[in-house]
């Protein structure tokens, strides 16, 4: 219904003019201030209407400001409201101008009428004008000793407003006391809960510098208040009961009577109409029992149902909210779940993000008794026409293929997607099961057969083309025309844009010349030269390392890049127990939403670096890391021949002289830590293998090796001669250093950290702390030498920082060692 | 700790702001500027409804041609903001009549400024109770069609809520005639495969009152169901006398209805607020009646025609009839030419969904209808196999007839004054998303 129009002037709020409107209005107003005329409130009323139109439109009124104040001289509460909202809007552009408004505000906030008080009082309090502050404090005073409800509700918020404008003024006029007595002595809800709102946040604020608050803080979790607040939770209205349930779910019981007893005081609210109370409760429920195993599976049963429910009902976002805590239920405890498979199934008009939460919880719950109705569901979704939702249904069978002992009828699935010869559809299966066969090495027989029908040229994205490569070379053996194909996927070398494909085109070449020299042997010496010469670092790095190790001996080439394999048991989780325990700690909040804990999203000084540190740890992780898998196989053997990690000098590192034939820096790639052997046994080179692989043209000369720092793996140094030296010597460097997001997450105890570092021959002799900072004192000695090395490093894990110092008997050498500390270090827990 | 909203945008669909309110300043002024380029113009939209950008989340939803955007500077609480979202525009709707898009904002502004004062303060929500904000709101387009003295002159609500027990009623109303209407509405959700087995298929149901009556009324309310009954027949030490009993899995209630009394005795006990509310939602998953069966044979004869053909049976009773019923059978894009056959209703082609749509006005029970439809299509390149088709869906409204088998046995009001009053009740099923594969 529209407002009714009773002039023809006040038309609807379309757009106006601008500048001559506002004169216009600013004269209108003038005419009707001092007007007592019957009609003159009706015009006014129009007249508001029209100022705040153009305000909501982005048109400047702010020049009429006087005027308005002039006719806001009324006593009806419909001008009144219009003003205030003009007055809210405008005061804090106009500080001098608001002065004008505080004394009818003022007097407002005496009015009789309790709504007009009410009004008065909050506008008032959201002015947000620092130097008007001393007028708010005796009209709120006033009003939270107010006889109306609704004023001492909003007087309630009020004290919360002043403590953003002005924190001393707020507890000058103590009045965090004043709520405290009010929150714990009103008759009515709503005021209890405003007072508590702001206490919360007052509180909060303030026990970083004070323990006071600390301790009130306290006080508010502590047994009297959260009894106090659950007697009376009934009479809450259901936002404010989100709020008490929210307080209580931080609130420890002292024995199991009590939890009992709140849990049965509470169980009704799982019924309640309003999902957000339910979600609430749930959260309650789940943190109460937490030390009690069984009792905590009864609650997974007991809030399955409702649940389910919300996630049927409203509008899509609204069950998005709900499923993500759903979800993290499930993947916490998928067995509880397993008999509720059809829930999850996906409705033909969910929107996708829907649609993947349900498939991964699909994929979760999926065990023996369920997986072959779940994955006959999930290939009906393989011929999806949404695309993304299709692929992320071929990769959940391929999840739940890999969770399970019996994969004979999912791999006869996987292996009809491919005969669908649909690109995405090839493209997604291949990945799969090339993940599969490092499982399941029995079944290559079927999929070879398969796979080898696939013609290269019809895959395109770079993924499933690398798949199929690795496939190529670990089974060609097996595939009759390995070779050929690999021979063709060379000569296109040029063609082929993503770096991580020519990568495995060259590991796929090595091994399939392994299997089968004579027929490769061409393959392998064109992949090498166009390896060679390629922009690609990595690559180029790869082409020379087997390069030189062919030259060096072609029985270790073998072991190196083709030894007997192990099925892979168990692909690496992504997320530690350590984050996901933080998640459900924040359990009904954004976290859920966004699968990641708080701090990451929301402390202002850890958002930049952790979103960089988490690029790095991707580049750490190389290619494959948008999957579970976090090594290919290929890499993985690699990263375990790393016998030496080589260092460089920071020129040579820097420079970009690579062409591969006259020098060879070694490839200390800090971020990328997968430096590769360079030792000095690669000097005496084998030219003969120059013939053999038609590559005479690229006489390598012989290089001396970099100085390459390498460290004493069992050094001695007792804690005596450790401070001695430490007071000793002077700095030599200095650092920060950003740990990754795996590393933060496995640095749960000092201990871990000091294996990691003892792995890279680095000791630890004393270390300290609590979370979030560790601090270490770590030392190392270079190989063959006495010279030592000391560190000093000191962790934050909140803000995943380590500041770290270095000092050195052998000064020259410590910028090698810093980097090589660096690299050990933003290495930690991502292996 | 809880997370109030730093501020609440209202957009259309260009991303003009048509309505906003900024709670607080610990988010920029230009996040209106952050939401749309980051999320209106880009792919982003619609793939999820939370969204961070530089430190603030948005949460955002779509209602009819309006984006509603909450800003959190922090750790929020996701589905309260839904939901708080939902319950507004829910109550914007109850003030400006039904319709809630871009035209009603232009149009309530100053009642939307006014309500989001009072729902929300500094960002935490405060009341939405539509009985008690009419003492606070001034605006025209305030409908009261259910009381004929709304908020002539404001009470003073402290005796309301003093009195506690029931906020959500006021006292001293009063009608010449006394009246309770109560519908119960289901949605069935089908999914079917292809072969006609029942992959999933649950109802969700909800019981809508609307009462007219005086004073401060008690009112019970007995249904069928298996709690209910058990209850009732450990009582009375006697078996239940119909042989039906629904069991519901999971059931809320409007906060008018004492909890505490449905857990201990079984019955749903209730002072109703004034007009129009919603008493209880339930959700069944064992033992639903279908209202109808779908048999789709889809044949592709060579590379350009395909022959469909549905049959549909109504299981209902043979007195009742279906109204509205809507099939939907989805065909390729290239669709040129179609031709029908059918035995009731009408049938034709639509191009923007690229479905058949056959439409049957009245359906009666325990019957059956057949559609034959030849489909010609244009020859293309390429693409050998189709894609799996989207499932065939089903619009439907079954009057007196509840797919769960829930009725109501009955509905007690009482009062001090021991008025008569007259009670109303409806059923009706319709379809949620009623979809059988093909």
């Amino acid at each position: 219904m529209a407002p009714p129009v009773s002039t023809p002037k006040s038309a609807s709020p379309s757009q106006p003019s601008g500048k001559s409107e506002v004169t216009d209005l600013k004269l209108q107003l003038r005419h009707l201030a001092g007007s007592r005329a019957p009609g003159a409130d009706d015009a006014k009323r129009d007249l508001f209407k029209r100022v705040i139109s153009c305000m909501t439109v982005g048109i400047d009124v702010s020049p009429a400001f006087s005027e308005m104040v002039m006719c806001s001289a009324t006593s009806d509460v419909v001008l009144k409201k219009m003003c205030y909202l003009y007055v809210g809007n405008y005061a804090r552009c106009n500080p001098d101008l608001a002065l004008l408004t505080i004394n009818f505000l003022q007097k407002d906030c005496h009015d009789q009428d309790p709504t007009i008080r009410g009004l008065a009082l909050r506008s008032l309090c959201s002015l947000r004008v620092q130097n008007l502050v001393e007028y708010l404090v005796a009209p709120l005073a006033a009003g939270l000793k107010d006889h109306s409800s609704y004023v001492r509700t909003v007087a309630a918020i009020g004290v919360l407003k002043l403590y953003h404008i002005s924190a001393t003024m707020c507890h000058d006029s103590d009045f965090p006391a004043a709520l405290k007595a009010l929150m714990l002595s009103d008759p009515d809800a709503q005021v209890v809960a405003n007072c508590l709102y702001s206490l919360l946040e007052i509180w909060t604020q303030d026990a970083a510098n004070s323990d006071e608050a600390a301790r009130e803080i306290e006080a508010l979790y502590g047994k009297s208040i959260i009894y106090y607040l659950l007697n009376r939770i009934k009479d809450f209205s259901e936002w404010a009961q989100c709020l008490v349930l929210d307080l209580v779910s931080k609130y420890i019981p002292s024995d199991n009577n009590e939890i009992f007893d709140m849990m049965n005081l509470l169980e009704d609210r799982l019924q309640h109409a309003n999902g957000a109370v339910v979600l609430a409760t749930i959260k309650v429920f789940l943190h109460l029992t937490m030390s009690m195993t069984d009792v905590h599976q009864q609650v997974y049963e007991r809030i399955k149902a409702p649940l389910l429910t919300l996630v049927g009902a409203g509008s899509p976002e609204q069950s998005y909210a709900v499923l993500c805590h759903l979800h993290l239920l499930v993947m916490r405890a998928p067995m509880l779940f397993s008999s509720d498979y059809k829930h999850f199934y996906c409705q033909f008009s969910d929107p996708s993000y829907v649609k993947k939460l349900k498939l991964e919880m699909l994929t979760a719950i999926a065990n023996e008794s369920n997986t072959y109705e779940i994955v006959t569901e999930l290939c009906e979704y393989a011929g999806n026409v949404d695309v993304p939702i299709a692929q992320e249904s071929i990769r959940a069978v391929g999840k739940i293929a890999l969770q399970q002992y019996d994969v004979n009828a999912i791999v006869d699935r996987l292996l009809q997607f491919l005969e669908m010869e649909k690109d995405y559809v090839t493209a997604e299966t291949l990945v799969l099961v090339k993940d599969l066969l490092r499982k399941y090495p029995q079944w290559s027989h079927d999929c070879i057969a398969v796979v080898g029908n696939i013609s290269s040229n019809s895959i395109q994205e770079p993924k499933a083309k690398a798949a199929l490569i690795w496939m190529l070379g670990e089974y060609s053996q097996d595939m009759m025309d390995a070779p050929y194909v690999l021979e063709s996927l060379v000569e296109n070398w040029e063609e082929e844009h993503s770096p991580e494909v020519r990568l495995h085109l060259l590991t796929a070449v090595m091994k399939c010349f392994f299997k089968r020299a004579p027929e490769t042997q061409k393959a392998l010496g064109a992949a090498l030269a166009a390896g060679l010469a390629d922009n690609n670092q990595d690559v180029h790095d790869r082409a020379l390392f087997y390069y030189r190790l062919l030259q060096y001996d072609v029985a270790v080439a073998e072991r190196v890049v083709n030894p007997p394999k192990q099925a892979v048991s168990v692909f690496a989780d992504t997320q530690s127990s350590e984050i996901k325990d933080r998640i459900f700690d924040e359990f009904n909040s954004l976290s859920v939403v966004y699968q990641k804990p708080s701090y990451l999203f929301t402390d202002k000084e850890h958002r930049g670096p952790f979103e960089f540190s988490e690029d790095l740890s991707n580049l750490a992780i190389g290619g494959d890391s948008g999957d579970d898998v976090i090594h290919s196989a290929q890499r993985y053997e690699e990263n375990d021949k790393d016998l030496l990690l080589s260092t460089s000098d920071k020129e040579e590192n820097g420079g970009p002289t690579h062409n591969g034939s006259s020098t060879y820096s070694a490839p200390s790639d800090v971020n990328s830590s997968t430096s590769l052997v360079s030792s000095s046994t690669t000097q005496p080179a084998a030219f003969a293998i120059d013939d053999l692989l038609g590559l005479g043209v690229l006489d390598t000369p012989v290089l001396p090796p970099p100085p390459a720092l390498s460290l004493n793996a069992k050094p001695v140094l007792d804690p005596g001669t450790f401070q001695k030296k430490w007071g000793q010597l002077t700095v030599s460097s200095s650092q920060e250093s950003t740990l990754s997001i795996q590393g933060v997450a496995s640095l749960t105890a000092p201990q871990s950290l000091i294996k990691h570092m003892q792995n890279n021959s680095i000791q630890c002799i004393a270390s300290g702390g609590q979370p979030p900072n560790y601090k270490f004192f770590f030392f190392a000695q270079k190989e063959g030498s006495s010279s030592f090395f000391l560190v000093e490093c000191i962790v934050n894990t909140a803000s995943a920082k380590a500041q770290i110092k270095i000092k050195a008997d052998d000064a020259s050498a410590s910028d090698a060692f810093a980097s090589l500390f660096q690299s050990a270090l933003s290495n930690f827990g991502s292996s | 700790m809880p997370v109030a909203a730093s501020a609440i945008y209202f957009l259309n669909l260009r991303g003009d702001v048509l309505i906003n309110r900024l709670y607080r300043d610990d988010v920029g002024g230009n996040m209106v500027d952050a939401f749309r380029t980051h999320i209106m113009q880009t792919k982003e939209m619609g793939t999820c409804p939370v969204r961070q950008i530089g430190g603030c989340s948005f949460l955002y939803m779509r209602i009819s041609n309006v984006y509603i955007v909450i800003v959190v500077s922090s750790n929020a609480n996701a589905a309260s903001s839904f939901k708080f979202v939902v319950e507004a525009v829910a109550l914007f709707k109850s003030y400006f009549g039904g319709n809630f898009d871009e035209d009603a904002i232009r149009n309530n502004f100053v009642l939307i400024y006014e309500l989001l004062d009072e729902i929300m303060d500094f960002g935490y929500p405060q009341n939405l109770s539509p009985e008690i904000l009419k003492l606070y709101i001034t605006q025209e387009g305030i409908r009261s069609p259910f009381s004929s003295k709304a908020s002539e002159k404001p009470v003073p609500n402290a005796t309301l809520q003093v009195t506690g027990a029931v906020g959500w009623r006021r006292e001293g109303l009063h009608y010449k005639k006394n009246e309770v209407f109560l519908d119960i509405v289901e949605s069935v959700n089908l999914l079917m495969s292809s072969k006609g087995s029942v992959l999933r298929c649950d109802v969700t149901g909800k019981i809508l009152m609307k009462c007219f009556l005086s004073g401060m009324p008690d009112l019970k309310l007995g249904l069928n169901d298996k709690i209910g009954l058990e209850k009732e027949s450990q009582l009375k030490a006697r078996p239940t006398r119909s042989g039906k009993t629904i069991e519901l899995d999971d059931v809320t209630f409007h906060q008018c209805v004492n909890l505490t009394r449905f857990n201990s005795e079984k019955t749903v006990s209730f002072v109703p607020p004034d007009g129009e509310f919603e008493l209880m939602k339930y959700r069944i998953t064992e033992g639903v009646n279908l209202p109808f069966r779908v048999l789709p044979t889809i044949k592709e004869l060579g590379r350009t025609r395909l022959e469909v053909n549905v049959n549909v049976k109504s299981s209902y009773g043979a007195k009742m009839f279906a109204l509205g019923v809507v099939v939907k059978v989805p065909v390729p894009k290239q669709t040129a030419k179609t031709s029908f056959q059918v035995t009731t209703g009408k049938a034709k082609y639509n191009a923007s969904i690229d479905c058949l749509v056959w439409k049957i006005r009245k359906f009666p029970g325990q019957t059956e209808a057949t559609m034959n439809a030849e489909v010609e299509l244009i020859s293309t390149m390429g693409e050998k196999k189709a894609v799996t088709r989207p499932p065939i869906q089903m619009e439907f409204q079954v009057p007196m007839f509840t797919a769960s088998g829930l009725r109501v046995r009955f509905l007690k009001v009482w009062e001090k004054s021991g008025y008569n009053t007259v009670e109303w009740v409806r059923y009706i099923t319709k379809a949620g998303s009623y979809e059988i594969r093909c």
